[in-house]
């Protein structure tokens, strides 16, 4: 088995806590996977299901904490929990006392279904040529209420 | 491509640039923030506070649901839009849109 198939296996069997560093691709181990800027022929889930920052002390954390370059990222509140989502850059570390004051975007929680036609309040980045250029260890993530989990969905071609 | 770094940007009683100096990005979104109760008007320099010249007038987003968004991407990937150059005002003064941008950079 390939490491593509392993990769396939592993989404298949709902691996939502995946660990990135599985696709572990740059010799001088500077980032994971296809080199920023590069556009392989096969689209690939590097990230999925509920992204939990819970092992950080803060209850912020990076998408991954060694650079990966994703051509298409989609983070989503999950539906059913309380709290705003907070995504920044790393700026998001000049603000200790109120991170949501670093927030590039704030996702506000779907916790019912009563707005929106039970739409979850989602943010969407995506390379316009399809190419790898979106850095996850530059996107921060804070859940308002600790312990919550976005849903990220991350694509790399491959 | 990376975040620009800003975010909460604040107006206080008249259209502000994003930023002061130049600088270059390749995707912007700018929403009211989540909670607020402005409505937020975005334009160029010559953007006024009863909306003359306003390219974008977003509604706000007080209770909850997904807000409302103006977004601009250069089709051909390249860091093409001077965020100096948008301006953004919000009806209530004090208020916070949020900028989202985003830029290419060599690593």
């Amino acid at each position: 088995m390939n490491r593509r198939e392993l990769f396939g296996k592993l989404l298949g069997a709902g691996a939502a806590a995946f660990t990135v560093g599985a696709i572990q691709a740059s010799s001088d181990g500077s980032y994971n996977g296809p080199p920023g800027g590069s556009r392989g022929s096969q689209l690939v889930a590097v990230m999925s299901g509920p992204f939990s920052t819970a092992s950080s002390p803060l209850g912020l954390l990076n998408l991954t904490q060694i650079p990966q370059f994703v051509a298409y990222l989609r983070i989503q509140v999950h539906p059913g929990q309380h709290g705003k989502i907070v995504l920044a850059s790393s700026s998001i570390y000049n603000h200790w006392n109120q991170f949501d004051d670093a927030a590039f975007a704030e996702l506000w929680p779907n916790y019912d279904g009563s707005t929106d036609n039970g739409r979850s309040d989602s943010w969407i980045m995506q390379d316009v040529n399809w190419q790898n250029t979106i850095n996850l260890a530059d996107i921060y993530v804070y859940p308002e209420i600790w312990g919550e989990t976005p849903l990220v969905t991350a694509y790399q071609l491959v | 491509m990376s975040p620009s770094g800003l975010g909460p940007v604040q107006v206080l009683g008249a259209p502000v640039p994003l930023l002061s100096r130049s600088w270059m990005v390749t995707k912007l979104t700018i929403r009211p923030r989540l909670g607020q109760w402005s409505k937020i008007l975005v334009g160029g320099p010559d953007l006024l506070p009863d909306e003359s010249n306003a390219i974008a007038v977003l509604y706000p987003v007080p209770n909850g649901g997904e807000a409302d968004a103006f977004t601009v991407q250069d089709p051909s990937g390249k860091n093409s839009i001077d965020i100096s150059q948008i301006y953004v005002y919000a009806t209530v003064p004090g208020d916070t849109p949020l900028v989202d941008s985003f830029y290419y950079r060599t690593v």
